[in-house]
């Protein structure tokens, strides 16, 4: 082999169609990478057969871990008796069968001959040792082995740990990491061939910390979830309802992992599965694949086990307001210090498993990781935290902290009599992150980012506190957006408002900025800092700077409630609508106006005499997927989530999104019938349909087949500037304003309407339903005119903001906003 | 009371067995092939008639369109070798074009015009669905609140067939699964024997492996729809999928097929010269309009017509051929007319047997004519309800 030559995947195998080997085939197609799944032969029956039921699973799982449902149809089927001689086209063989060291070592013998010798052999185990199975290979195989553990879901958790083994050959752990970051889009750490590696190890016993704690204080475990879930910035979720969802089987395996590997480890007396979760695992309570474990669903309402009586009941444990109070401290160092204060049992709780966790993590820093920040970035992207637990620790105030954990080290009140590292003690240290790096124990010093050419494609790659977070240079700045640029010909806009929703400060700030790009630049490039992209308009006029900016991976985190979150969020989008106040004041020509400056604004995306790009991750909604649909170039990642979802709210999208789907049906008929085609974008905007994936957009139509998926969200600036550089190097002209568009017309309109007639008679839709259903079919054919009449595109601009003004003075749409306002949730009246 | 010269009979009756639509053993069989293929059949059962003499050729389907678009009555005949002297017509009355073009045809002869007719019906819903390629509805029907009703799918005036009759959703889920049990308890002992004509489908696939087209070929003899796991509790447990809270579900509506059927009919001079018995005479037909959003009620108002013109009373007819179209619909029916649940469907109807829209009125005549004679039976009745809101019914008299 070469080091010369690229490593180049053409097709990638992963061996066993378990759960996680099924999910990593899901997300290789994804990625567009050719994929062969792997399990035995069907005993009966077609011979792929298991290999099909597990695809055919991949349909149903939820959040799905395919971009569509298309897709699974990519993957190709194989087993161990007729395909091995597969695998020498596969440049890429992931092992992800069942955590069996010597059912491991029987697959690498009898799969070793057929691997390719350029070929990358790794295993997702996440706990075994890499050394120990790496001597089940050939001596020549072991220099191309290594550990690749991927986290469930894989498709929608960042974390990838990646283990050498002490024979892997340091360049095909290189080729690896740009592949799984750029292919893959995942965010890699190298980890050390230690048990459960490095986040398994943190989170892990993070839980058995919170259990212990929770134990100790008298805690439910519906309290304890109370208390460990968002309000700490970690997940949804929590603590119980994690274990539930990753099965309490897995999580209990983890742990015996750890207590057989680990025995001179100072907590390893807590390496122990507690004997209430003994018996739920025997009574085959494993949580929501059983649909029994910590909790239950009775019903409408959530039972929780209480583990004295091993009974289930109602589970209905809160946070005491004075700790909610606490936790509302945006201060970091009074928060911790208010916790530790406090002498309220559910303070003491969460600073002893802070303590103990921070007080674990400082001790086996030097032993699992290279660097704290692998470690903090390892929770991040495994268990969804938004801090990592050596952030926190440095947020709070490292050495008052650190004396505080060592007073209760010495009072006998921490997990482990085991003192604090040196380094953790040194006087005057303020923490472990800064502008050079993360501290590394082993050198004794901050070890700077990794220089893999990968990492040049992440401009802005994810922060860990202590970090510079500048972002370029000002070129203008308002209330609204921020114009900048990176040192380069390229500008850049961000927006300013809280989940980065368009009000008119934000449409008067990207006008601003396409006057400024047409004068001084070569593009126009809209990107936001964090996620969301857009959650849609904002008629009300954001006070300067007010709101935070959303939370990062605050979608990806609660993949589990993903259709839920991104209902509410669409929601909290339309909240934010503000019209309420407008409508009160009666203030009907103002919305209008600025109704007619969105239309305004998103005609000049389209006009520009710059390419405009939309750089997309996270939800893009409403007026967020109108610009998309106006920009030269959309440039998504695939967890971008985009919809026109104004219906919800009892309007209509009314800021060009009808009228370029009015275009786009009759350019897709190609002086055809366009009816099937405008059927669909009347299906998507009347349901308010909103893509499971970039991907998925793009079969509904929100995104062009020109536009670019993207997989990694750290890589999405730079591939949207090459797009752009791309778009103005081909001599970038805008596109002629079409005059004459070809409508459905009139009969197309109650075509919709018989369909939705039946609608209403089923009582499927409510009579507003039905009259917002109408509105979006009168825009969409071009008004109560004869199809195939010719307009342009100010005829459907004025159909859409009639509209959507006729709606507005509905009691209905009103009583529908007013109560999304109240109470966050839809209104169906 | 009719003015006929002489009477139509009915010598020959025969049909595919009936296919699922869209993804059943005749998804790729056309429409036009089909009726060809019986058209040849139901000739083939008169030996002795030369096919030129044949008068005129009348084809029900209820989505006349693309596959079975432009005349179909006349490609299918072409096509099934017919000389090029014998005319071919495509009728539509939806779900009662096969019987509506028995009764064209039938009229022909009885009007003294015609000696030799043949009437058949073809559907493919695999090819065609429900409400064509392109279903497009006039503005004009917005207008005016009374027309909003022919905007209306059939699963919705089902629903409210269903509660004007007060039809329960066990009541529905009951005659469904009776449906199957007869339509089986028939298979098995061989009921559809006589009226069907094995079906050989011919299928052209692509082989990856070889790179070759492979022709695959099988035959087959029975109706597709049948299925013997269906139960009353498994009935039970679908959803509803016309109405929110209805109960018209997709276990308790006919089935979506693909099949065509064929009859030949003759006066008694044509039946002499060319040497066929009749399996029956053809008595009566009529058709009725009811309000479009309870059309399953159609056969309430046709079938008293039709009696009164044939002069027979309800009592009089031993086997009703009524379509299912909906269980709620025909036990409306049932329930309004008082009609003996003994006499209706006794070989199971469209829930199990399914239904090939436009070809059903020819298939079930060939059911019932074979049926009567089997049963020593005497007077039948196909009848049906049509969607926009009509009903049909025709007598015949077994011979």
């Amino acid at each position: 082999m070469s080091t010369a030559s690229p490593f180049i995947v053409r097709k990638a195998a992963v061996l066993g169609a378990g759960v996680m080997g099924a999910q990593i085939a899901a997300h290789l197609v994804n990625a567009n990478v050719e994929a062969v799944l792997f399990e035995l032969p069907a005993k009966e029956g077609d011979p792929n057969g298991n290999v099909l039921k597990a695809v055919d699973n991949l349909r149903k799982l939820e959040p799905s871990p395919l971009s569509t449902s298309s897709k699974a149809g990519f993957i190709q089927a194989a087993n161990y008796d007729q395909h091995l001689d597969l695998l020498k086209e596969c440049d890429v063989v992931i092992e992800a069968i069942s955590e069996r060291m010597d059912w491991k070592a029987d697959l690498y013998r009898r799969v070793a001959p057929h691997i390719s010798d350029r070929a990358i052999f790794a295993t997702n185990t996440s706990g075994l040792s890499v050394n120990k199975l790496s001597e089940s290979l050939p001596q020549e195989l072991r220099k191309r082995f290594c550990g690749v553990h991927f986290f469930n879901p894989p498709r929608y958790m960042h974390l990838v740990e990646l283990i050498a083994c002490r024979e892997t050959d340091p360049a095909i752990l290189d080729d690896l990491e740009k592949f799984l970051v750029t292919t893959l889009g995942k965010g890699v750490i190298r980890a050390k061939d230690t048990p459960n590696f490095i986040a398994n190890r943190v989170g892990v016993f993070s839980m058995l910390a919170t259990i212990h704690h929770a134990q100790q204080f008298k805690l439910g475990f519906d309290t304890v979830d109370a208390l460990t879930g968002a309000l700490i910035g970690r997940p949804k979720s929590a603590t119980f309802r994690t274990a539930d969802v990753v099965g309490l089987d897995t999580f209990a395996h983890v742990v015996n992992t750890m207590k057989e590997t680990l025995p001179g480890d100072p907590w390893h007396r807590y390496y122990d599965v507690p004997a209430w979760l003994r018996t739920l695992i025997d009574q085959g309570a494993l949580g929501q694949k059983a649909k029994r474990g910590v909790y239950q669903k009775q019903g409408k309402d959530i039972h929780v086990l209480d583990p004295a009586t091993g009974n289930y009941r109602l589970a209905e444990g809160k946070a005491d307001e004075s700790v909610v109070e606490i936790l509302k401290n945006k201060i970091p160092a009074e928060r911790f210090a208010q916790l530790h204060a406090s002498t309220h049992p559910q303070a003491q709780f969460l600073w002893s498993i802070f303590r103990d966790s921070f007080h674990y993590c400082a001790v086996h820093l030097e032993e699992i990781a290279g660097n704290a920040r692998d470690l903090d970035f390892a929770i991040r992207w495994g268990f969804g935290w938004e801090r990592g637990p050596f952030e926190l620790w440095q947020a709070a105030g490292w050495s008052r902290i650190a004396n505080w954990i060592a007073e209760d080290i010495a009072a006998g009140k921490a997990m482990a009599h085991i003192s604090l590292p040196a380094w953790a003690m040194e006087p005057g240290r303020s923490g472990v992150h800064g502008p050079q790096g993360s501290f590394a124990p082993a050198t004794h010093a901050y070890q700077p980012r990794s220089t893999l050419p990968v990492y040049r494609r992440q401009a802005f790659p994810d922060r860990l506190l202590g970090e510079d977070t500048r972002y370029g240079e000002t070129i203008f700045e308002t209330d609204g957006v921020r114009c900048w640029h990176t040192g380069d010909d390229i500008a850049i806009v961000s927006f300013k408002s809280r989940m980065h929703a368009i009000g008119d400060d934000v449409l008067d700030g990207v006008l601003q900025a396409i006057e400024e790009a047409e004068r001084n630049y070569l593009g126009l490039l809209i990107w936001q800092t964090e996620p969301p992209f857009s959650v849609g308009a904002n008629l009300k006029k954001t006070p300067a700077g007010g709101g935070k900016p959303g939370q990062p991976s605050a979608v990806g985190k609660f993949f589990r409630q993903f259709k839920r979150q991104a209902e509410s969020l669409a929601l909290k989008a339309a909240r934010q609508l503000g019209v309420a106040d407008q409508l009160m004041a009666g203030k009907l020509a103002e919305v209008e106006h600025l109704v007619e400056q969105f239309q305004y604004t998103t005609q000049q995306l389209k006009y520009s005499m710059v390419p405009t790009v939309a750089a997309v991750d996270g939800l893009a909604l409403g007026g967020g997927c109108e610009f998309i649909m106006h920009c030269d170039r959309a440039v998504a990642t695939l967890e971008s989530y985009i919809g026109l979802v104004e219906v919800g709210v009892g309007l209509i999208p009314a800021g060009g999104g009808c009228k370029e789907f009015a275009l786009r049906a009759a350019a897709d008929a190609r002086g055809g019938d366009m009816s099937p085609y405008l059927q669909k974008y009347f299906k998507a905007v009347a349901m308010a349909e909103t893509g499971r994936s970039a991907e998925h957009a793009r079969e509904i139509g929100y995104l062009r087949p020109t536009d670019r998926i993207v997989m990694n969200r750290f890589e999405l600036l730079e591939i949207a500037k090459a797009e752009l550089r791309a778009l103005a190097a081909a001599g970038y002209r805008p596109p002629l304003k079409p005059r004459a568009i070809p409508v459905a017309g009139r009969s197309a309109i109650a075509t919709i309407r018989a369909f939705m007639e039946n609608m209403l008679a089923g009582g499927y839709i409510s009579e507003h339903d039905y009259l917002i259903g109408r509105k979006v079919a009168t825009v969409m054919c071009g008004g109560d005119i004869e199809g195939g009449s010719l307009v342009d595109e100010q005829w459907f601009l004025d159909l859409e903001r009639r509209n959507f003004m006729e709606l507005i003075a509905t009691e209905k749409t009103q009583e529908r906003i007013e109560h999304m306002l109240k109470t966050g949730k839809p209104l169906r009246n | 009371m009719t003015k006929q010269v002489q009477d139509a009979y009915i010598v020959a009756a025969t049909r595919t067995p009936v296919g699922k639509a869209p993804r059943g053993m005749f998804r790729n069989v056309r429409p036009d092939d089909m009726l060809a293929y019986v058209l040849k059949a139901a000739l083939g059962k008169c030996p002795g008639l030369d096919a030129a003499a044949v008068e005129d050729v009348i084809v029900g389907c209820a989505m006349p369109e693309a596959e079975q678009g432009m005349n179909v009555a006349r490609i299918g005949l072409l096509l099934a070798g017919f000389p090029d002297n014998v005319p071919g017509l495509t009728i539509n009355r939806f779900c009662s074009s096969g019987v509506q073009a028995v009764a064209f045809a039938a009229d022909r002869i009885r009007l003294g015009e015609a000696d030799v007719m043949i009437a058949a019906g073809t559907e493919s819903m695999s090819m065609v669905p429900l409400g064509g390629n392109k279903p497009t509805y006039s503005p004009a029907i917005f207008e005016k609140d009374e027309n909003l009703a022919i905007a209306y799918g059939m699963g919705i005036t089902a629903e409210s067939v269903a509660a004007r009759w007060k039809v329960s959703r066990e009541e529905q889920d009951m005659f469904a699964a009776e449906s199957h049990r007869r339509a089986l308890r028939a298979m098995d002992s061989g009921e559809f024997r006589d009226e069907i004509t094995p079906f050989v489908v011919t299928e052209k696939v692509p082989d990856l492996d070889s790179r070759e087209i492979k022709i695959k070929t099988r035959e087959v003899e029975n109706d597709e729809g049948p299925r013997r796991d269906t139960s009353p509790e498994g009935l039970a447990r679908l959803k509803p999928v016309f109405a929110a809270a209805g109960s018209v579900t997709a276990g308790n509506s006919s089935q979506m097929s693909d099949g065509a059927g064929a009859v030949v009919l003759m006066s008694e001079a044509a039946m002499k010269r060319y040497a066929m018995a009749p399996l029956g005479r053809f008595m009566g037909y009529a058709v009725a309009g009811v309000p479009p959003e309870i059309m399953g009620i159609g056969p309430v108002k046709a079938i008293p017509k039709v009696l009164q013109r044939v002069g027979l009373r309800q009592d009089d007819i031993d086997w009703i051929e009524l379509n299912e179209a909906f269980a709620a619909q025909s036990l409306a029916v049932m329930k309004e007319l008082g009609l003996d649940h003994a006499r209706v469907n006794p070989l199971g109807s469209a829930i199990a047997l399914g239904h090939p829209l436009g070809a059903t009125g020819a298939i079930r005549v060939a059911t019932l004519l074979h049926g009567l004679r089997r049963h020593k039976k005497k007077y039948g009745m196909v009848t049906m309800c049509i969607g926009t809101g009509m009903g049909a019914a025709g007598v015949f008299e077994a011979l």
